[in-house]
């Protein structure tokens, strides 16, 4: 069931169209990663889906709103530029944010409590914001963003700066909350979360669509096969840059390289062609992860200009 | 949407009220302006003046009527005679200078003064007792009793009485009018300053998107205006209960007839629009700045833009019926003040009154709506201190 609809939405700033006929499904239960390289509009984007600016054509539907009107109040929402008063003490932030989304201030405090017990920061819940470290800050900003347990939640780069242990909790409860129905849209420049958390992709570039759709759906489209090997001996390399249906090789380490086939190339054939005397230590064969093919449409990208 | 406009309200109210600072400076800022006020008065207490020397060449002999005439023990007079070096035994006696009282003076009442250093303050104490001097002369040469001088020359003394219906004012409704407009004032100044922090602090705490993504753009201003109006009202609520009292009973002010006598209707709707006209103006330019200091050439212009009503204070009251005085109580950027100081002087026709109030209602509203779009885009831009091309351009943004 599609929790987030967006159809055929358009921007444009001075005259330049930052945003281009994007149309995007985010489902019930479903993490949809948001990606894109710098100034591509993904937050021009998000301002949109949350009505901090407004479309000049196309629309955004919610599936628990019957109208046009934002539902603020089921939307967990946590910018780039994010901050806290600084001379707030924690917890009457907690207060605020969620009073803005209409929970009952009564409900807050424990719950709140709860959250920050599970962040591991109970015992700040009377400190000032300025007196955090960051990564406690941005805790703090992700308790403020779920704790009205919303319905749909958006997120730009919420692991930045963010220890792994940290990054792991925030993993574990986005999840949490897809499993429990949410809709939640995730933009990140962090591949590796993305690959891991992420039950689709939306890959946006210059204002406009490249792909969406699951991340195999992304590889078949856009990645290549890569062997990677571990050759005993590093003066073998020659011999091995030499095989037909190989576009690119990077060297990892000593006698470590990764091979990228190129489109029509098969894997076994070009595997057959080693030479047999050449002793592999280790061989493995996959397909190019989300980082390859970011870099490469990013790239392909500012080729095309 | 109200509620919503409610809560930031109350969020600013409360985050000023808990903020040790803003207490501090609460209780301070009195307790400073009584300081700052009693400053003079110590001064002159303990700035006893120095001894003035003045040489006086008497041909009349009535240097010990006029000496006996001046109080101030300051002024020294010392007698003398013509000579041609009396200038420089001014300077080496460091005098202000010396008087010549002529031969001819019950005549002429005519006297010269050669000076050094020219003091109006005790030019005037000299004349003012050769003056006596002369007038009792004069009286003895016309055998005039002191009594039947006063008889002579008595002023003539008019009691009023206010009709029920009278349209002027007495001196303390006056006051009580001017004070009322100074507080106003005072409430425009301190927080729309305080209102330009905290719009600014919403951008430097990086707050404005998070807030935005919940409340619509214009009820966070209204209720940063609200609250920082229910703010100034409790600063100066306080500081009107410390100072009350000492008015009342010290100073024996008639408070209460003369707030019956006042206009305070009047006085608050105009002080109340011009607090509404200048709030959405400070918190709209709070929102184009990244820091105080950045602020630019207009920033810092409209920033002084309620000093510019001050500059009509002095052509209302010597001309309160004239041209300078009917534009200001209609323009609506100095209408507020114009409008309070002119009833003070005169009866304003209905229609003058009316007129004005719909300029300022209508500005307010205009005003409004542009500066929500200016801190609507200002709040979203991130990182520097918008100029006026950028500003202008923002009002040209659909949202």
């Amino acid at each position: 069931m599609s929790g987030l609809k967006i159809t055929r939405l358009c921007k444009t700033y001075a005259d330049k169209l930052v945003v281009d006929h994007i149309s995007l499904s985010a489902l019930r239960g479903e993490i949809t990663g948001f990606l894109g390289p710098n100034g591509a509009g993904k937050t021009t984007t998000i301002r949109m889906i949350m009505g901090i600016t407004a479309p000049d054509s196309g629309s955004i539907d919610f599936e628990d709103s019957d109208s046009a009107k934002i539902p603020h109040h089921l939307i967990g929402y946590l910018p780039e530029e994010r901050g806290l008063y600084k001379d707030s003490k924690v917890i009457n932030m907690l207060r605020f944010l969620s009073g803005l989304k209409g929970m009952d201030s009564r409900d807050v405090t424990p719950k709140a409590m709860n959250w920050l017990d599970k962040f591991g920061i109970a015992d700040k819940a009377h400190s000032k914001i300025e007196e955090l470290s960051k990564g406690m800050a941005q805790k703090v900003q992700f308790i403020a963003t779920i704790l009205h347990e919303p319905k749909y939640i958006i997120l730009d780069e919420p692991f930045t700066g963010l220890d792994p242990v940290s990054q792991d909790l925030f993993k574990a409860e986005l999840r949490r909350f897809a499993d429990a129905g949410a809709t939640i849209l995730l933009s990140s420049h962090q591949m590796n979360i993305l690959e891991e958390l992420c039950d689709k992709i939306f890959l946006i570039h210059k204002g406009k669509e490249l792909f969406h759709g699951s991340l195999s759906d992304l590889q078949d489209a856009y990645g290549n096969v890569v062997i990677k090997l571990h050759l005993e001996d590093a003066a073998d390399i020659p011999r091995i840059v030499e095989l037909k249906g190989i576009q690119n090789i990077k060297q990892t380490g000593a006698g470590k390289l990764e091979l990228d086939l190129v489109e029509s190339a098969n894997a076994q054939s070009i595997l057959r062609e080693i030479p047999s005397d050449i002793v592999l230590k280790e061989l493995s064969l996959a397909r190019s992860g989300l980082h390859e093919i970011f870099v490469k449409i990013a790239k392909e990208g500012r080729d095309e200009v | 949407m109200k509620s919503d406009t409610l809560k930031i309200a109350k969020w600013e109210l409360l985050r000023y009220l808990t903020n040790r600072q803003y207490l501090i400076s609460l209780v301070l800022t009195p307790v400073l302006m009584v300081i700052l006020m009693s400053i003079p008065t110590l001064l002159t207490y303990f700035d006893k003046p120095r001894d003035t020397i003045f040489y006086v060449v008497d041909e009349m002999g009535i240097l010990a009527d006029l000496r006996a005439e001046i109080s101030p023990p300051h002024i020294i007079l010392k007698e003398t005679e013509h000579s041609e070096d009396l200038a420089s035994l001014i300077y080496q006696e460091k005098a202000s200078g010396y008087f010549i009282i002529p031969s001819k003076f019950w005549q002429t009442g005519e006297m010269s003064f050669y000076y050094n250093k020219l003091n109006q303050e005790e030019l005037g104490i000299i004349r003012t007792a050769m003056t006596t001097i002369l007038r009792s002369h004069r009286m003895q040469e016309f055998k005039i009793a002191p009594d039947d001088l006063e008889y002579l020359t008595q002023s003539v003394s008019i009691e009023r009485t206010a009709l029920e219906k009278a349209e002027t004012m007495d001196a303390n409704v006056m006051i009580l009018s001017l004070v009322f407009l100074g507080l106003i004032f005072t409430m425009i100044f301190s927080s729309g300053t305080m209102l330009m922090q905290s719009a600014l602090q919403e951008r430097r705490d990086r707050m404005a998107e998070i807030v935005l993504s919940s409340i619509k753009p214009t009820s966070l201003m209204q209720g940063k205006i609200i609250g920082h109006f229910l703010l100034a009202l409790i600063q100066i609520v306080f500081w009107l209960m410390i100072s009350l009292p000492a008015v009342i009973y010290l100073l024996k002010f008639p408070l209460f007839d003369a707030l019956q006598a006042s206009r305070l209707g009047l006085i608050f709707f105009f002080g109340l629009g011009g607090y509404m006209l200048y709030s959405a103006i400070y918190v709209s330019i709070g929102a184009t700045m990244d820091d105080m200091q950045s602020a630019g050439n207009t920033q810092s212009l409209v920033m002084v833009l309620p000093v510019f009503s001050i500059l009509f204070v002095a052509p209302i009251i010597e001309n309160p019926e004239g041209m300078v005085s009917r534009f200001a109580s209609l323009f609506p950027l100095s209408s507020p003040l114009a409008v309070v100081i002119r009833s003070v002087f005169v009866k304003i026709p209905l229609w003058e009154l009316m007129l004005s109030a719909a300029i300022l209602v209508l500005s307010i509203y205009l005003i409004s709506r542009l500066a929500a779009k200016i801190f609507r885009v200002g709040m979203l831009m991130y990182g520097k201190t918008a100029n006026m091309a950028e500003i202008i351009r923002w009002l040209r943004y659909r949202d």
